[in-house]
């Protein structure tokens, strides 16, 4: 857009077109005072407290030439002849702003007055006060005294509940309509409307239940007045007296940046940190209510063993020294193989490097895995973003006109909150959303284009995709010369006609043209896939490889794939080597035993010790839980004793995020450092530092160890030696990190890719565009400037310009019509699905019990109403649940939700399983 | 020399049949001034109810550190004080307290007031922190209204209170 000037305050400034006067006028460093106005949503110009004068030079009615004064500059003409609203008048060329002055100052005085006619004075016990807009807004420009008699004061009950997490005080509210619009605009969930008229105009909840909206913490943060109050934090602490450590969250594959604002070692409230990259400023309810786990008072404080089916409080020393031995003893009874580990991919960075470590050179096993090996989970380990992912650079929020987003076989709002904020953003700003699923999800409501496909049918339709690309010859050439087998692909695609195509998909053909044409024609395209794509195996991420490839859309910045993974470090437990088939960075390994297949060897008696470490695979599976008392030895790390660690023969505490120091590896691949905010009950250490106690431990016994290979010692542990002059026993030299960042930097050397990424490039930051003239941030409200670091995004092998890539065809597998079990299930995630990270959480009352879901079209046929018990058969066993119907559900589809209180696993044969349901 | 000598002894046999100064405490004990700042309180309204609504001004304002501010919710059916707040733990720790009186000075309630008390030892330094109880007045006395010297004046207590609770 065109650059316009402009005067403001006697400052010259040049803006793109259609800035408004608010923005316009930050830019030449003058803060002009707003209430309703919000860059991140549409000016709607409420509360007039950005009226300035604003001139325009004079227009000649005859010659529609602006009228030279007798100075030679043009004659100025008050815009309208009065004072006009900052944040809903664009700017023009020649204008003259002015934002001080007596009449302006007269305007903002008078508004003032009227905002605070029915304005409690309850200040002190207000929420909001510290960090109140209309606090500081009233120091600086408002008037001393109120003329409004006191007694004419409008009185109301003091809070009404707008949800469970949200409470709304109408006496404080200005109307300002942020939060209402911030639901309409941004959450896409248009669940607050306004109700009444004059003195009686209010906020209210549409929804039921009340405020139903994962996004509704937000609210609360753009409120400029203390009028909406999170329940989680109302009259914990003043705001002054909070400290804030900045911290990542890991309860999905975003990664957002958070605060978390401490009072001496407890937690207060949690809070989004701005980073463009990741979250822009805000963060869904599950990261902001969800951290209340840390404070439980049923953490595990100290370690313990069981000894005569009784738990015995243990030292620290005692009980690692006491897992090394029975994990020495395992070993040299039945091997290596006969050892597992399994890690959650929700701890960070740090410790998954050092449990891979632990076994692959300490315990000399193979047998490692992130995942809690149920039968919905994939069999292949999902690793194309390595590949392809979105390039190094990639930011969605500058994204709009020209990109075209491609959703497939993904529920972002259960799986990854914040991504359909970001995801709508660009569809808002003009670019192409399309969303491709097998059962509806919120997303598809922002989409230009959102297609059903039949489970299963997820591969066909992006080879159908393809198949339209090659029909029309419109394949894009910028990765042409680093392709291999382009020709192969196109003859086994183009081998059907596109009309075949698009009917093993079951979509019509013009769909299939038109999201083909848009995805290849835009400058940019991302393709973004979740659980049920991965799900539904390697031909769908193989097509998609392709699809990117083909299109152009890979290599560079803002271009590539990104995969919702199910838990929140899944990139990076996949980074640093755990997983049965690569070592960190990809390194190739002798193969180990997965998760599921570690099941199977339990069962069968050849896998007979475990070390389990921030997972709880036992959860709503009887089958593990069986495995797992089958075993000679099971030691479990993790904050609560989990259904897990209730069959562990010696449980081990450990701190949470917020108690130690990490990385995170998100979805966009992103590394965000995190730092320790409180210390934690019962010393409890960070796992990593537990896994060395283990391996030292370990060491110590067996020092010619042949399973154990010598280490490389690392530049910075060689230098330590050499420093303090410890006399060291040769093999566990390597086995010295005194904090985390010790483990960074051999992560930085050891691991490709992460080669940036040490704690100092972590932290750096860049000019974040909120800051105001004032100091505030974001035209106020509570959002959390970040000055501690915006990560660094790791570059995708696809970025290296010289990389080639080999494209293959795989055959869709063909719909199976069986006759026994003729409907699909596929289980779903739920955001709020009753895991440990929702002890104390405000959140609870929000979970489900365990229930299915069915068409309206197989209810109907099986006399089913909602609420009614069914019984769902499989292959693998029957399961007998009450019944939800979901209208917008195809018929033949049946929702699982993973959620608490029900064995599940015991019906899954697959990502997709085919069962039968029967009223019960 | 001599005249110097008369000159001291004057003064000695004039201050002799004075009525003395010295004050046997602590059984006798001095009044203090109307605005000594002694030992904490924290008063009441009429009502019975806290005129503490836990805002934790004080602390805030309190030079030394030594007032902590833990906030509680009211039970809107009980309320301790009026208004949604009230502190659920109001500490001062006297062996940090200056006895300077800002934290009167912010109580937007005139909660706080520091009052004639001066004796105050300890053995350990753990009495040393007045926690609530010890602090709060019994229901029936100690509204924290205007002092006496102020009313003489005609002068109201600065900040003058009022606030909605």
């Amino acid at each position: 857009m065109p650059d316009v000037t402009l005067t403001i305050d006697g400052k010259t400034v040049t803006v793109p077109a259609g800035t408004n006067i608010v923005d316009a006028a930050r830019a030449g460093d003058v803060a002009i005072p707003v209430f309703c106005y919000h860059p991140k949503m549409k000016a709607v110009g409420m509360c007039r407290m950005c009226l300035v004068e604003v001139y325009t030079p004079k227009i000649d009615p005859a010659t529609r030439q602006p009228v030279i004064g007798a100075d030679g500059k043009p004659e100025l003409a008050l815009m309208m002849n009065k004072l006009q609203a900052g944040c809903v008048t664009p700017v023009s060329d020649g204008m003259v702003v002015k934002t001080v002055g007596e009449r302006v100052e007269f305007a903002q005085r008078g508004v003032l007055e009227f905002l605070l006619t029915s304005h409690p004075l309850d200040c002190p016990v207000c929420d909001k006060g510290g960090e109140c807009p209309l606090q500081n807004l009233t120091m600086e420009w408002g008037p001393g005294n109120s003329r409004y008699d006191y007694a004419d004061k409008h009185h109301n009950v003091k809070p009404v509940a707008l949800g469970d997490l949200i409470y709304l005080d109408r006496e404080r509210c200005i109307l300002c309509a942020r939060c209402v619009r911030f639901q309409d605009e941004i959450a896409g969930d248009p669940v607050l409307g306004f109700d009444n008229r004059g003195r009686n105009w209010e906020i209210i909840s549409k929804s039921e239940p009340a405020f139903d909206s994962k996004f509704s913490g937000n609210t609360t943060d753009i409120c400029p007045v203390g009028a909406l109050t999170s329940s989680d934090f109302r009259f914990k602490a003043r705001v002054w007296e909070l400290r804030s450590t900045p911290s990542v969250c890991n309860h999905c594959s975003v990664g957002c940046d958070i605060s978390i604002d401490m009072r001496y070692n407890d937690l207060m409230r949690v809070m989004p940190r701005e980073n463009d990259f990741v979250n822009e400023i805000w963060t869904c309810d599950k990261g902001r209510y969800g951290m209340r786990h840390i404070m439980s008072g049923e953490r595990l404080k100290t370690p313990m063993i069981r000894r005569n089916n009784a738990w015995v409080a243990a030292t620290w020393e005692e009980a690692t020294r006491y897992v090394a031995d029975r994990l020495t003893l395992v070993r040299a009874n039945y091997g290596a193989n006969a050892l597992g580990g399994l890690a959650g991919a929700h701890l960070p960075n740090e410790d998954l490097y050092l449990f891979g470590k632990l076994f692959r050179e300490v315990l000399g096993s193979n047998n490692i895995d992130h995942r809690r090996g149920t039968p919905d989970e994939p069999t292949a380990l999902d690793d194309l973003p390595n590949i392809l992912g979105v390039g190094a650079g990639t930011n969605l929020t500058t994204l709009g006109k020209g990109t075209a987003v491609l959703v497939i076989g993904a529920d972002p709002e259960e799986e990854a909150p914040l991504y359909v904020l970001r995801l709508r953003g660009i569809a808002d700003r003009g670019g192409d959303l399309t969303v491709v699923n097998s059962y509806p999800t919120k997303l598809a409501r922002f989409a230009k284009s959102a297609v059903t496909v039949r489970p299963g049918a997820e591969a066909a339709f992006v080879q159908a995709l393809l198949g339209a690309i090659f029909a029309e010859g419109s394949a894009n050439e910028a990765l042409a010369a680093r392709l291999r087998g382009a020709d192969e692909l196109k003859r086994s695609v183009s081998g059907k006609p596109l009309a075949d195509l698009a009917a093993a998909a079951g979509v019509a053909e013009a769909t299939i043209r038109a999201i083909a044409s848009s995805f290849v024609a835009a400058e940019n395209g991302i393709i973004v896939y979740g659980r049920a794509a991965v799900g539904a195996g390697p031909a769908l991420t193989q097509a998609l490889a392709n699809l990117a490839l083909v299109g152009g859309k890979a290599g560079r910045a803002n271009n590539g794939l990104i995969a919702l993974t199910a838990e929140g470090n899944t990139r990076g437990a996949l980074d640093m080597g755990v997983r049965p088939d690569r070592g960190p960075g990809g390194a190739a390994v002798t193969a180990g035993m997965s998760a599921r297949e570690m099941w199977a060897a339990a069962k069968a008696d050849t896998l007979k010790g475990m070390y389990i470490a921030g997972m709880n695979p036992a959860k709503s599976n009887t089958a593990v839980a069986e495995a797992l008392s089958q075993l000679e030895f099971l030691v479990v790390q993790d904050l609560f004793m989990t259904e897990t660690a209730q069959l562990a023969h010696v449980v081990l505490p450990v701190a949470t995020v917020a108690e130690r120091d990490g990385t995170f590896t998100n979805a966009e691949r992103r590394v965000q450092r995190f730092q320790q905010a409180r210390r934690a009950e019962g010393e409890a250490p960070a796992d990593w530092s537990l896994f060395q106690e283990v391996a030292r431990a370990v060491q110590a016994m067996a020092p010619a160890s042949p399973t154990a290979a010598p280490a490389k010692k690392s530049a910075k542990a060689r230098a330590a030696e050499s420093n303090t002059a410890v006399a060291v026993a040769a093999p566990p030299a390597s086995w010295d990190y005194l904090v985390s960042s010790d483990i960074a930097d051999e992560i930085s050397a050891r691991v490709p890719g992460y080669k940036g990424t040490s704690y100092t490039s972590l932290e750096l930051t860049r000019k974040s565009w909120g800051r105001q003239p004032n100091e505030s941030f974001y035209y106020d409200g509570t959002s959390y400037e970040n000055t501690e670091g915006v990560g660094v995004q790791l570059p995708a092998l696809a970025d290296d310009g010289k990389s080639v890539f080999q494209l293959a065809y795989r055959e869709p597998a063909p719909a199976a019509a069986d006759e026994q079990f003729p409907l699909t299930l596929l289980t779903v995630v739920r955001a709020y699905d009753g895991g440990e990270w929702m002890r104390g959480s405000k959140l609870v009352p929000r979970t489900v019990p365990a229930h299915v879901i069915l068409s309206v079209a197989d209810a109907q046929q099986l006399g089913v109403g909602i609420g009614e018990p069914v019984r769902i058969s499989s292959a693998a066993g029957t399961l007998e649940l009450r019944a939800q119907v979901d209208a917008g559900l195809s018929a033949g589809v049946v929702l699982l939700p993973l959620v608490k209180g029900a064995d599940l696993a015991s019906v899954l044969t697959g990502p997709q399983t085919r069962v039968s349901v029967a009223k019960a | 020399m001599l005249g110097e000598i008369v000159k001291g002894l004057r003064t000695t046999f004039k201050y002799l049949f004075k009525k003395p100064v010295t004050v046997q405490y602590p059984e006798v004990k001095r009044p203090v001034r109307e605005r000594f700042r002694g030992r904490h309180e924290l008063k009441r309204f009429e009502n019975g109810m806290e005129r503490c609504i836990g805002c934790a001004l004080c602390a805030a304002a309190c030079p030394a550190d030594a007032i902590l501010v833990i906030p509680g919710e009211n039970d809107p059916a009980h309320p301790n004080s009026p208004g949604e707040r009230y502190a659920a733990t109001y500490e001062i720790n006297m062996l940090r307290c200056i006895f300077c009186g800002y934290c009167e000075d912010a109580c937007p309630t005139n909660a706080i007031v520091l009052e004639h008390q001066y004796e105050l030892a300890y053995y350990d330094r753990k009495s040393a922190i007045y926690t609530k109880e010890m602090l709060l007045v019994p229901p029936d006395k100690g509204h924290g209204e205007i002092p006496p010297i102020l009313q003489e004046l005609n002068r109201r207590p600065s900040p003058p209170a009022q606030i909605d609770l």
